[in-house]
């Protein structure tokens, strides 16, 4: 529905200017009385006023923070729909991952800043609430609101959560068909080298002296050479000798052993976070109260009952204490009896 | 453009909501806007519009922090904006004015739940003019939602007792008039918020005419204001260049359906359990029953028995599913080796599982809520053999025939005094002329059991009276024949098939939806054809432009009281027809067989036909 801004939304509905002229006319009937009695009810509207505005000034700084930390959370999930829209692009080669990376770490960094930000407002609000003689409607209000910025500031997390989630999944999947693509040579040419790995070792011992540089490299650090190999196979597989292929087949598997152990690292790794994940996502269901799915009236009429019985209860007890005849009998049977005493004693 | 009448009302309470400032758009486009939080403050009548359109989670959504009636002592918020949305009553008014004297909150948004009269809008002025705290107020406005709207095509205005106001033999013209207009008010309201200028046919004669001519006479002088809400409606959406028609009927038009028992679930459960705003109370526990719940929606025109079947075949689903996430989670540990793949396999199935839990817990919670409720609806069947008046009834309106020995065996057997009453007034109602030792029977059987009389003598008077409605409901059982017969010659197949399920199907059509068809229809049909007609968009003078033609969506409005039986003839009519048509339902209230029986009785009291004792079960 893209409209340009009406200039009058629903004027037959606003009474606005109606009811200011109503009041403008009822101001000029009563100027024409006593000067005194304005002057009284000046003087008496300006009491309450300086009273609330010294509380209000005091309630408009959390006003003001809440609404500041509000426009952020809104800003932020902005760019997390951006950073979502970027995540999801699934072609190989035309990874943006640096515009990716810096988005996110603003989002994080937000994320923080607003965090703290709720945290700090939760502790102006509790010291408000209990020191200040504020009312309890505004003591609700002001819980009511910290508690909603709390919300929102979870289901941005929760959201950002899932965007990350999404992009390792789009970066796995990217690896895999990488490796598909790339390494599908050192696949087919390890194959039948296979069963002649017993000669390997020794053939590489002896024509260590080519390869080497560039074997040693491989054994010690996988990860990098992974790529590198990748690369250089994709250069060299078309090709070479198959001596030195024999040497890149012993590297690459010794290589690809490395791989797999990172590999299953990482699987780990990346359990153990999702299990986390699926912990902390109980926990938040479990805790999350059902205020959701209140109906209006159900609340109006359940404090209502509460309130008449409470007063039931009450005039019930006052009526039982008021009435108590055998207090007044007790009472005078004392009395008596102590009037008894004194004038048997006494007389 | 189908009209959604809860779609509109809840996008005018929105707007209000967010204090009629410039929406951004969905996803987020517009610049940050400024979210205040706000207070909303309602009195009892505005509550109840508001509960069946919006929970507390939504209101929290949009913003609202507090909810509060404006009867009760509130406390100072002192630096939120407050919406207030009241009726505009005086005692409103000033209690407005008392609390922007008291500088409760720091800016005031009024809206009126229909248009302000003048000189409340002056007492409210000078009220706060006197106090200087007009500065305070921010904004008044009337928002045209005063109406309930229970579901997407349902509403109801919630006047309670028109229908005894308007047929009291005694009630005085001043009121009768303030009850009309009152009405007329409310059925503006609907219009305005729909956002079309509505065709107005009734019949001729009784409170129809009255409501009509005053809802002509209000649109007409609206209509003159330019620009108006019917000019700003149609710049904003793609509104429809077909007009819908408003049908006004009264309840005797067609009383047999106020009364009458039903068999399908949602009827049921209005009846006997009384559902009211879309909330049901049992003794243990309350539930809600509207559009967010799947089962409710698929299955409350079922016939009940079936709706048992379905409950437990949901139920047989359920155990299944949480069977088989069972067997995914525990039986997959059982052989955890430390392969990488396959603990990932099990974690993804650990994940989908409790990703699922909380669907699996919805439907549980919706399984025990029908099963609850079905089973309370069966003991209240077994105890009232409802099923045997049911049988008897449709028998006795649909085939016209009557079982006598059945009938009275219901009369004297199990069933509640407003049972019997119900049943003696079906039987009175169906027949043009009963015989009169049967009727004697019967009257015989009902005083046996002490029933109150008052409403089956008024009932019978008015019969006597007025023989035009008693026509209608007999020709409802035996038109089906007549009209499949004049299809045959010369429409369409699908007519003819049309009319051969009607015949064929267990449901009758009533007579509220024959009428409404041939008024939909536009052709000339002489049961409808003096039908009054009021096109407020027609010049006054001239013989008001015969407006005839195709209608494919139509407003029926009941004055007296409306019916879930009704409303589901209409939906079926509106499901039927080629190409669908829309319908919306609306009345003064929602009336349930019992309550409408009372307002009988009350009237047959009011007129001195109360015969015995006085007791009527409440």
């Amino acid at each position: 529905m893209n409209h340009p801004s009406r200039s009058a939304p629903a004027s037959f509905r606003d009474r606005t200017n109606e009811f200011r002229s109503a009041v403008e006319s009822a101001r000029r009937h009563v100027a024409p009385s006593p000067a005194s009695s304005s002057a009284a009810s000046a003087s008496a509207s300006g009491g309450p006023l300086d009273d609330s505005r010294s509380a209000a000034s005091a309630h408009s700084e959390f006003n003001r923070r809440a609404s500041k930390i509000g426009l952020g959370i809104h800003q932020t999930s902005q760019k997390l729909a951006r950073l979502a829209k970027l995540a999801k692009r699934t072609s190989v080669f035309d990874d943006p991952t640096l515009e990716i990376q810096e988005l996110t770490a603003v989002v994080k960094k937000d994320i923080g800043a607003l965090n703290n930000a709720v945290m700090d407002l939760q502790v102006l609000c509790n010291s408000q609430n209990e020191s200040g003689n504020l009312s309890k409607d505004t003591t609700n209000h002001s819980t009511t609101v910290v508690d909603n910025l709390k919300n929102r500031l979870m289901s941005a997390t929760k959201e950002f959560k899932e965007v990350l989630t999404m992009r390792t999944e789009n970066l796995k999947v990217h690896e895999n068909r990488r490796q598909m693509f790339s390494s599908s040579a050192a696949k087919d040419a390890s194959n039948p080298f296979i069963r002649q790995r017993p000669l390997v070792p020794r053939e590489a011992s002896d024509s260590n002296a080519n390869p080497a540089p560039w074997a040693s490299d491989s054994a010690s650090t996988p990860l990098f050479q992974r790529k590198k190999t990748n690369g250089d196979h994709g250069a060299s597989s078309s090709s070479s000798p198959a001596f030195m292929q024999q040497q890149q087949q012993l590297a690459v598997q010794q290589d690809t052993y490395m791989q797999s152990r990172a590999e299953a690292l990482q699987n780990v790794e990346s359990t153990i976070h999702e299990l986390s994940n699926i912990f902390t996502q109980l926990a938040t269901m479990v805790s999350q109260q059902g205020e959701l799915a209140i109906r209006i009236d159900e609340n109006m009429e359940e404090t209502v009952a509460n309130v008449e019985g409470a007063q039931g209860q009450l005039l019930k007890y006052l009526n039982s204490i008021s009435s108590n005849r055998w207090l007044m009998m007790k009472i005078f049977f004392v009395l008596m009896v102590f009037l008894m005493i004194f004038i048997f004693f006494v007389a | 453009m189908a009209l959604s009448l809860r779609k509109k009302q809840l996008d005018l309470i929105t707007r209000m909501l967010h204090l009629h400032q410039q929406q951004s758009s969905p996803d987020g486009g517009g610049d940050g806007e400024e979210e205040a939080y706000k207070i909303l403050v309602m009195d009892g009548p505005c509550i109840s519009l508001l509960s069946p359109v919006l929970r507390v989670g939504d209101l929290r959504r949009h913003g609202v922090t507090l909810l509060l009636n404006i009867d009760k002592a509130r406390q100072q918020v002192a630096d939120a904006p407050a919406v207030y949305l009241v009726r505009p009553t005086p005692a409103n008014a000033d209690r407005i004015a008392a609390d922007a004297a008291a500088g409760l909150y720091a800016s005031f948004h009024i809206n009126f739940s229909t248009s302000v009269p003048r000189p409340v809008l002056e007492r409210l002025a000078s009220a706060t003019a006197s106090s200087r705290s007009a500065h305070r107020v921010a904004r008044v406005a009337d928002q045209y939602l005063d109406f309930i709207c229970l579901e997407d095509g349902l509403f109801s205005l919630a006047q309670p007792r028109a229908y005894v106001a308007l047929n009291d033999p005694a009630a005085a013209d001043a009121d009768i008039t303030a009850l009309v207009d009152a009405i007329a008010l409310g059925l503006f309201c609907v219009v305005a918020t729909l956002g079309s200028v509505p065709i107005i046919r009734c019949a001729s004669g009784g409170p129809a005419e009255m409501v009509a001519a005053a809802l002509d006479a209000r649109l007409r002088d609206h209509l003159l204001a330019k620009p108006n809400l019917f000019t700003e409606a149609a710049s904003s959406a793609a509104s429809s260049f077909q007009r819908p028609v408003l049908c006004l009927f009264d309840r005797n038009f067609e009383l047999s359906v106020g009364i009458q028992h039903d068999w399908s679930y949602r009827p049921l459960v209005h009846d006997v359990l009384s559902l009211k705003l879309n909330k049901l109370k049992l003794p243990a526990e309350k539930y809600d029953l509207d559009d967010s719940d799947p089962f409710w929606v698929a299955n409350s025109w079922s016939p009940f028995p079936k709706v048992a079947e379905e409950i437990e075949a949901q139920l047989a689903k359920y155990k299944q599913d949480v069977d088989e996430v069972n067997q995914r989670t525990g039986g997959g540990r059982d052989g955890v080796e430390f392969d990488g793949t396959d603990l990932i396999g099990n974690t993804k199935h650990l994940m989908n599982a409790v990703n699922s839990l909380p669907e699996l817990t919805e439907r549980k919670k919706m399984i025990d809520k029908h099963t609850n409720i079905a089973t309370a609806l069966l003991g209240h069947i077994k105890e009232r053999s409802l099923d045997g008046y049911y049988e008897c009834e449709n028998g006795m309106l649909v085939n016209g025939i009557v079982d006598r020995n059945m009938l009275l065996s219901l009369l004297r057997g199990k069933g509640t005094k407003e049972d019997k009453l119900r049943l003696a007034v079906t039987y009175l109602l169906s027949f043009e002329a009963p015989p009169p030792s049967e009727l004697e029977q019967v009257e015989a059987a009902l005083r046996e059991s002490e029933v109150d009389m008052s409403a089956f003598q008024y009932v019978k008077r008015i019969k006597s009276l007025n023989t035009q409605f008693a026509a209608a409901s007999s020709t409802a059982s035996r038109s089906n024949i007549v009209d499949w017969a004049e299809k045959l010659y010369g429409q369409s197949i699908s007519a003819v098939t049309a009319g051969v399920k009607n015949l064929l199907s267990d449901v009758r059509q009533l007579a509220l939806a024959r009428t409404i068809e041939a008024l939909m229809e536009g052709k000339p049909n002489p049961e409808v054809d003096n039908y009054l007609l009021f096109d407020p968009r027609a010049p006054r003078s001239g013989t008001g432009g015969q407006f005839r033609g195709l209608f494919r969506e139509a407003i029926v409005f009941m004055i007296g009281g409306g019916n879930y039986i009704e409303y589901r003839s209409l939906i079926e009519l509106g499901q039927q027809s080629q190409p669908s048509k829309h319908v919306i339902y609306g009345a003064t209230e929602i009336l349930n067989g019992v309550e409408f029986i009372q307002q009988l009785a009350e009237l047959g009291q009011k007129a001195g036909l109360g015969g015995g004792s006085n007791n009527l079960s409440q």
